[in-house]
């Protein structure tokens, strides 16, 4: 069984967080609900991948593995709802998305790109990630036996989605096994970066567009609202002699 | 002239060639990408289309997208501007969303294409529908309608189209214009009822049929008619037009009721899925009259018989049957992708006849432009599996499969190209026989994964069409690409159980021996051993994936859910479950990887 020991350090030390964001009812559902979508999203991934491999053996594994990781996501997803069904959202809650998702759903895998040497790689680093996560999260539902055993059930599953994808990865490329799992790791890294690099883009966005909205929009609000005023409800005509020209946006 | 058509960015994106006025090819994004509504630029769909034609980008003559971007990005910022303050949420989320990628349509195709900007055109939106629906019919005159969610403003268009030797021409004459929407509205009522919008429509349609239109008063309060015989919304009771997190206000809910959490199943035994099912019968009910309405008028004003109907709201079966018997057109034409995906091949041909003249051309009258399936690739990867693999000759394939599903057996069918557009038309079907609920029960618990209230398509040669369905003058046609819902005639509705809905209706589906002539042969074969040449035809897929294309997509999808067998050209694939070799034994054979709680 994957223990907790096994999770990175950095989810050990933020084992405080995670327990914070699983005690509340509103949050585990939202990342129950969450997780559901992130593994239905990596099972189609994987799926992909079975479909573009040349090789049989590794069609046969990935295809398990696919139909592994979509059975999770309906055991969160029913999880979740069971959950909602029992007793609804409060309000929003602070918070409440997954800010450190487990599984590779949200790495917008593209299959079709990756050889299967790099494609095994990931998937091992993936794996592994999500295991020690998972163990984590495991520990955090101590009080909730069904999202518990999900988990649990999950785990074992995790464990034989590592193995396979770094044995098979020996099998292919044996002098440099370790080097696509360095890759793989550094890409994740990466990766990540983009995302959090992204995400602080769009918030900086996101604060001048909202600035731009109060200090220059209003006039330009005010005319519109007045042309609106304007317009009739019902039919339009539409001009047969407007000349459109094929080359124009507008 | 070669031109090709681009759909983007919205949603069911798509690339679609026309080569001297005819079309050659055209496949969704979805189709490729394995991304269901996949929305993002169709590089693998254009790729594919100039592959599949063996055309470089530089030969292109124009590549036309299916709207005017810039048109579309003015009416964003004008609703935002026109919802001050109420919409300083949305408007970051707009304005990145649209200053992103979607407003430099030409830029982005010049860059994957590498062709001058010249050579980039745009029609508008729902001039492409209007071409999409016209140019493919087997008429020469007709009335145009159009009516969709939005295009750049408008929401509905009418007006005829005329096709000669020498020219053609569409003059769309009058439209509505957002947020006054049909499409909208439905979509509105989609999100209330639990589903996803832009994907869910027809579930709101197919629970319908479960509920009484007990709340038509109510939702005329939300859609309201003006006196030239158009309509407008109240838009006190949506939000659409303000913002893209919530589609009503909550008056609408003070109106309606507490919204369906998309998390409960439906049960309309309950008094609330009663009340969910009236709901959907309501708006659907009000939908068709106000279709009906239009296109009434359409007709009164244009005199022609023919009707050609495009736009996502075409998809819509009931309010289509419903435009066929009381508007007093003897036809409708409603084209296999009327959607945006439809929009690619509608652009294209807009640009071959309105802005180059090119001369008119008959386009095929079949669904199927998408990638050709290869039965080897199936061969191939089944045999490696250990799984049970014939290769048969025509006849002996197709008296096997009868057999088979005769038998109450599962068929996965896949021949030929896939078609365009959302409906499995017979090249990338499940097929099963149409007898019995527990079928039904089966496909929908098994197979698909989806809710037990959706009803399943049926498929009948035309020669016995009638025998089964209670078809008026033009049901025929209207049921050539599954556009009409239709009754099932009583005294067949006991043997036709899987298809028939609860309200006794199905949207069949009525084959031509020459648009499909292997599915045909089938069903003759199983009406010779059954009596009844009728089919169960529901589109090759799980729920929230697209419809398969690839022979092993196809056979991926059939080794993990409740298909008895596969077809794909002359190979016959049958699961083999006894002998069949997993995975994961084939991995404790060497010994060296077992699952936790395996003994090695």
């Amino acid at each position: 069984m994957f223990a907790s020991k096994g999770s990175a350090p950095i989810d050990r030390l933020l084992r405080p967080i995670h327990k914070w964001v699983w005690s509340d009812h509103d949050r585990r559902v939202r990342k129950l609900l969450i997780f559901g979508e992130v593994e239905t999203d990596g099972g189609r991934d994987i799926l992909r991948a079975s479909e573009v491999t040349p090789d049989p053996l590794l069609r046969r594994l990935y295809l398990e593995h696919a139909i592994d990781e979509l059975h999770h996501g309906v055991m969160f997803k029913q999880r979740g709802e069971e959950l909602l069904r029992a007793r609804p959202f409060t309000a929003a809650t602070f918070f409440s998305g997954s800010p450190m998702p487990g599984g590779h759903g949200l790495d917008d895998l593209r299959v079709e790109d990756q050889s299967d040497p790099k494609l095994l790689a990931f998937l091992h680093i993936a794996e592994k990630t999500a295991a020690g996560r998972f163990a984590i999260y495991k520990e955090c539902v101590n009080d909730d036996p069904k999202t518990r055993e999900i988990f649990e059930h999950i785990l074992r599953d995790e464990v034989f989605h590592m193995n396979y994808s770094y044995q098979q990865l020996g099998r292919l490329t044996p002098e440099l096994q370790r080097r696509h799992v360095w890759r793989a790791r550094a890409s994740r890294m990466w990766n990540r970066y983009l995302r959090i690099a992204a995400g602080v883009a769009g918030l900086f966005g996101g604060i001048v567009m909202t600035l731009m909205y109060f200090v220059l929009l209003p006039p330009f609000a005010w005319a519109a609202r007045r042309a609106e005023r304007r317009e009739a409800p019902g039919w339009q005509p539409i001009p047969q002699d407007r000349a459109e020209s094929p080359t124009s946006l507008y | 002239m070669k031109i090709l058509g681009i759909s983007a960015h919205y949603h069911d994106s798509a690339a679609a060639l026309v080569i001297d006025g005819v079309p050659v090819c055209a496949v969704q994004e979805e189709r490729l990408s394995r991304k269901k509504n996949d929305a993002s630029f169709p590089l693998s769909a254009i790729e594919w289309c100039l592959d599949q034609a063996k055309v470089d980008p530089g030969d292109l003559d124009a590549v036309v997208f299916y709207e005017r971007s810039m048109l579309k990005f003015a009416r964003i910022l004008t609703c935002s501007l026109r919802a001050f303050p109420r919409s300083w949420r949305s408007f970051p989320h707009a304005m990145k969303n649209s200053l992103g990628e979607k407003v430099w349509a030409r830029g982005i195709i010049a860059s994957h294409l590498g062709i001058g900007r010249e050579k980039i055109l745009f029609t508008g939106h729902h001039q492409a529908h209007a071409a999409a629906a016209f140019l493919t019919a087997p008429v020469r005159r007709a009335a145009v309608l159009t009516a969709d969610g939005v295009g750049e403003w408008a929401t509905l268009t009418a007006g005829h189209g005329e096709r000669r030797a020498d020219a053609t021409n569409i003059s769309l004459l009058r439209e509505i214009r957002f947020p006054h929407s049909l499409g909208m509205l439905y979509s509105t009522f989609t999100a209330y009822l639990g589903f996803a919008v832009n994907e869910d429509e027809y579930k709101v349609m197919g629970l319908a049929a479960y509920g009484r239109p007990t709340m038509v008063d109510r939702v005329r309060k939300v859609i309201q008619r003006t006196p030239d015989g158009a309509f407008a919304l109240a838009p006190e009771y949506f939000e659409f037009q303000t913002t893209a997190a919530r589609s009503y206000s909550s008056k609408f809910v003070d109106l309606f009721g507490p919204p369906r959490p998309s998390y409960e199943p439906i049960d309309v035994e309950t008094a609330e899925g009663r009340r969910f099912a009236d709901c959907a019968a309501s708006v659907q009910r009000v939908l068709e009259d106000t279709l009906v309405d239009i296109a009434r008028a359409l007709h009164l004003e244009t005199g022609l018989p023919d009707l050609c109907f495009g736009g996502g709201v075409a998809l819509n079966g009931l309010a289509n049957a419903r435009i066929l018997a009381e508007s007093g057109f003897e036809r409708v034409f409603v084209p296999p992708a009327p959607g945006d995906a439809g929009c690619a091949l509608g652009a294209a041909l807009y640009a071959d006849r309105i802005y180059f003249r090119q001369p008119d051309r008959d386009a095929p009258d079949h669904p199927f432009w998408g990638p050709v399936v290869d039965g080897a690739h199936l061969a191939r990867a089944a045999r490696e599996d250990d799984q049970h693999v014939d290769e048969l000759e025509e006849g002996a394939l197709v008296e096997r499969i009868a057999g088979d599903l005769a038998a109450g057996r599962v068929i996965g069918w896949m021949e030929g190209a896939s078609e365009f557009g959302p409906r499995a038309l017979g090249h990338r079907s499940l097929l099963a026989a149409p007898h019995s609920i527990e079928m039904r029960d089966r496909l929908n618990r098994d197979i698909k994964h989806r809710e037990a209230f959706r009803p399943f398509a049926p498929v009948v040669p035309a020669e016995s069409a009638d025998r089964f369905f209670d078809l008026p003058a033009g049901g025929a046609r209207l049921a050539r690409f599954m556009s009409g819902v239709f009754p099932v005639r009583p005294e067949f509705r006991a043997e036709l159980a899987a298809i028939t809905h609860v309200d006794g209706s199905a949207r069949v589906q009525v084959l031509e021996r020459a648009m499909a002539p292997r599915l045909h042969a089938l069903l003759e074969a199983y009406g010779r051993r059954t009596g009844i040449p009728v089919l169960l035809n529901t589109s090759f897929n799980v729920a929230g994936e697209p419809i398969v294309n690839a022979a092993l997509e196809g056979y991926s999808t059939f080794r993990r859910c409740g298909i008895d067998a596969l077809v794909a050209g002359s190979t016959v694939v049958t699961k083999r479950a006894a002998s069949a070799k997993s995975a994961e034994s084939a991995l404790h054979d060497g010994g060296r990887v077992v699952r936790p709680g395996v003994p090695a």
